[in-house]
């Protein structure tokens, strides 16, 4: 079988990973809070680089977008709106609160990443986004009877493996998808947001 | 078949060497300055700047609370400009009922900004 | 040639919009136009709106009842979006609780909120957007419609629990139930995505036919596991439950009553979809993952109530151990998927009523007392009679006592839980029992203090209860006893879901 998945790509893969990795660690390990966010900054980015990696345009837009433009600006905001010194903390965390985290992160990761690998194995993504087939992405609602039968029977030949639906990472289907199978979530989002900014408006009013 | 995978990420390689030289510039420029610029150092230099004016307390000081709101709305429609983009592309082909989807989310998130407004929350001072 | 049509031809394959049953969305459109409406008025009205916001919020909620009813007479399922939302009876009835249970709230909100001046405009709105998430709720079958709906329901809530701004203990209120709630919104959406990186799709009853056909995968586990235990920490079962008793004792009350009641059906419906619509094929692992948060909810849940002298945190236990009472028949989720299912939608029905009831009572004295101890309502049967019975109606229906409402909830979960003819559906029998005892000690214990002991200060003035806090009361007291009274009419509702799937889930080939 043809890897997808090459040495350019893997090598760029790597590099991110690791910036990714140092960023992260330095997140929760700076004495500095302004600096934690800062680093954010770096782990966001990274974790948006790999969605290109991945053919995740719009995803990756949307993390630039919304996580590095916006949400970094509020947690900055958060910050300065508080009346703790904002220098160096000693005492923002203790010997018991590291080794608990550390225990706690080893236990977690071991489990993802074992479950991850043990259910995957070496299975490839098929990158077909940006095969020059651009018709519309296909859910499991839109097969034939038939052709859900033979979905089933293939998840269920090789296990759990993830499920070939169409050109997913393309702005275009994503677009579609919104506008025709989650239609309801999108106009929901709406009501949402401003509830969200009128609640927000009134615990932050000063009166 | 060329690598599809491979024929996008080409096209990020442009954006990657962007990066990389930009970053490169910034360096160079720093580079030569700290080569060429003569060293005499003394304490006044490592003052802030503050127009002349010695800097008092410190440099990091709380900021109001009202500035808050502006960050939210910003937020806002930050997100409704992501539900934007994917819909833009694809705005010929839903027609009217795109445009009337559209409209319902805006006309709900405009109230946000109406609510903002009526409240006076707005008022820079 | 338009210039339209050329445009049509240059953007790529034509779109298809699927259809849009307009009915079947009636209650959600009419809830979001009230809430849209709300904002508007007090944006324009200011000050001078304020006195009309209890009224159009009330209206407005029975107004979004009216066409749940239409749809239910008329009778028939509809499915839209390919699946993603469904009304069926099933979701109807709890659409009709999330409405009710939200109508008394603006009840009992009508006077606390206007006296203590806390931003009514607002209050009423965000109380309108959180119950259009729970009325979305009650329809989504689909991962993404579930997320959202679950966000759309939480969001406001955060910030009406910490409404009381001056109140440092109503900011800690607030603060603990949105940590809290943003964890396990965090955990249970990397669970969604590991459901949907096995499967392929966000839909339940795809996913659910896959679950069945697969069998266990170490992914899928841990996938579904994230996924319950984010929406336990929603319905605050053991040992996510933490944030309760202090959310609940710092938030206005009429919140507090709203979180313990439709914030937790919310979180209990969303499991029913995700288990009954979904995860149902996984019985190795959700039986015994419901179990154990079943029984831990409900002997720690009455173990630490027993020991209660605040009202509100008694309230906020016991409502843990009521989440308890209402998890035990998902441990037979699998065994018996039918009656399992109906015995916790009798339940969630009937826990409703009755707790709403007790928290509009505690509110009712509260204006008298000014306080929350359990003490301080020491012979309120003295100056306030008929408050009094009310309340023991109440916490004896939470107590499982005949002929009251609760005993039928009761017995529904313990007629469920032997059905099934498991070894863990008996041990759970034993337990739901064992735990219905402890139970009757602490809401007997209150009604004592109520009926028997003197009046702490001597102050015998009766209390001033307002009109719409007095027809709350009334309202789910009938409920409560018309449920006891006559358990058939909600046996007839249930008895018409159309449950056929669950028997393709739970025993696939």
């Amino acid at each position: 079988m043809e890897t997808t998945f090459d040495l350019p790509a893997n090598i760029a893969f790597g590099v991110i990973a690791v910036a990714i990795i140092v960023a992260a660690i330095r997140v929760v390990t700076t004495r500095n809070i302004v600096h934690a966010a800062l680093w954010l900054v770096v782990v966001l980015g990274g974790v948006g680089a790999i969605y290109i990696l991945l053919q995740a345009e719009f995803v990756a837009v949307v993390q630039y977008l919304v996580y590095i433009g916006a949400i970094v600006v509020l947690f900055l905001f958060g910050i300065m709106l508080t009346r703790a010194p904002l220098g160096e903390m000693l005492d923002l965390t203790n010997r018991t609160m590291r080794v608990g985290a550390i225990i706690t992160a080893v236990i977690l990761v071991t489990i993802m990443v074992f479950s991850v690998v043990d259910s995957f194995r070496d299975e490839e993504v098929d990158f077909i986004a940006y095969s020059g087939d651009v018709a519309a992405a296909q859910t499991f609602a839109d097969l034939s009877a038939e052709e859900q039968e033979t979905v089933l029977d293939e998840v269920a030949a090789i296990g759990a493996e993830g499920t070939d639906l169409g050109p997913v990472g393309r702005t275009e289907t994503v677009s579609d998808s919104i506008f025709r199978d989650y239609l309801i979530p999108f106009e929901v989002i709406s009501a949402l947001l401003l509830a969200a900014l009128i609640g927000a408006i009134v615990i932050a009013r000063r009166d | 078949m060329p690598n599809p995978l491979n024929e996008l990420l080409r096209q990020y390689l442009t954006v990657a060497i962007f990066a990389g030289l930009g970053l490169a510039m910034v360096g160079a420029m720093l580079g030569v300055g700290w080569l060429l610029r003569p060293d005499r150092p003394e304490p006044q230099k490592y003052i802030n700047y503050e127009s002349g004016v010695d800097p008092l307390g410190v440099m990091w000081s709380q900021s109001q609370i009202r500035y808050y709101v502006f960050a939210l709305l910003f937020v806002l429609f930050d997100v409704e400009a992501v539900f934007i983009f994917p819909w833009a592309t694809r705005l010929e082909a839903y027609g009217a009922f795109g445009l009337i989807e559209m409209a319902v989310f805006i006309f709900i998130l405009a109230l946000g900004l109406v609510y903002a407004w009526r409240k006076g929350v707005l008022r820079w001072v | 040639m338009t210039v339209l049509s050329v445009l049509a031809q240059l953007s790529g394959p034509p779109f298809e919009s699927l259809p849009i049953d307009w009915h079947a969305l009636a209650p959600e459109v009419v809830l979001l136009s009230v809430a849209v409406l709300i904002t508007l008025v007090d944006s324009i009205g200011l000050e001078r709106a304020r006195p009309l916001m209890p009224g159009l919020a009330g209206l407005g909620l029975l107004g979004a009842l009216i066409p749940v009813i239409t749809l239910a007479v008329e009778g028939s399922d509809r499915v839209l979006f390919g699946g993603a939302y469904v009304v069926d009876d099933l979701s109807l009835l709890l659409k009709a609780v999330f409405l009710l249970s939200g109508y008394v709230i603006v009840l009992l909100s009508t006077n606390y909120i206007a006296e203590g001046d806390y931003w009514e405009g607002e209050y009423y709105n965000l109380l309108l957007f959180s119950l259009l998430g729970m009325v979305v709720m009650a329809s989504a079958r689909d991962l993404i419609t579930i997320f959202v709906a679950l966000e759309l329901l939480s969001i406001p809530a955060y910030m009406l629990a910490a409404w009381r701004k001056g109140d440092r203990r109503s900011n800690e209120a607030g603060m603990k139930y949105l940590l809290m709630g943003v964890f396990a919104s965090a955990v249970m959406l990397y669970g969604m995505s590991l459901v949907y990186g096995v499967t392929g799709t966000t839909l339940l009853e795809p996913i659910g036919l896959i679950f069945a056909e697969v069998g266990t995968a170490s992914v899928i586990t841990l996938g579904v596991i994230f996924v319950i235990i984010g929406f336990s920490f929603k319905v605050s079962a053991v040992p996510f439950h933490t944030w309760a008793p202090d959310t609940y004792e710092g938030a206005p009350t009429p919140v507090a009553a709203f979180l313990a009641v439709a914030s937790k059906i919310a979180g209990f419906v969303a499991l029913i979809s995700l288990i009954y619509f979904g995860f149902l094929g996984q019985s190795d692992l959700i039986e015994p993952l419901l179990f154990i948060l079943a029984t831990l909810s409900m002997f720690v849940g009455n173990l630490i109530a027993l020991r209660q002298t605040n009202i509100i945190r008694m309230l906020a236990y016991s409502g843990v151990a009521q989440a308890g009472f209402m998890l035990a028949p998902f441990a037979v989720a699998a065994s018996d998927p039918e009656t399992s299912l109906k015995a916790v939608v009798t339940y969630l029905v009937i826990y409703a009523a009755m707790n709403l009831g007790a928290f509009a009572v505690v509110i009712a004295l509260a204006r008298k007392t000014r306080s929350g101890e359990i003490s301080s309502f020491g012979g309120a049967f003295q100056y306030a009679p008929a408050l009094t019975v009310a309340m023991s109606v109440f916490l004896f229906s939470l107590a499982g006592i005949p002929p009251l409402g609760g005993w039928f909830a009761k017995f529904s979960v313990f007629a469920a839980v032997v059905n099934a003819g498991t070894t863990a559906g008996y041990v759970m029998a034993v337990i739901v029992a064992v735990n219905s005892v402890i139970a009757l000690y602490y809401y007997a214990q209150v009604a004592k203090t109520m009926w028997m002991d003197p009046v702490p200060d001597g102050d015998m003035t009766p209390v001033g209860v307002p009109p719409s806090l007095g027809w709350a009361i009334v309202l789910t007291a009938a409920l409560t006893l018309l449920f006891g009274v006559l358990p058939g009419l909600l046996g007839d509702v249930t008895d018409s879901f159309d449950l056929g799937h669950l028997e393709l889930l739970a025993f696939p080939g």
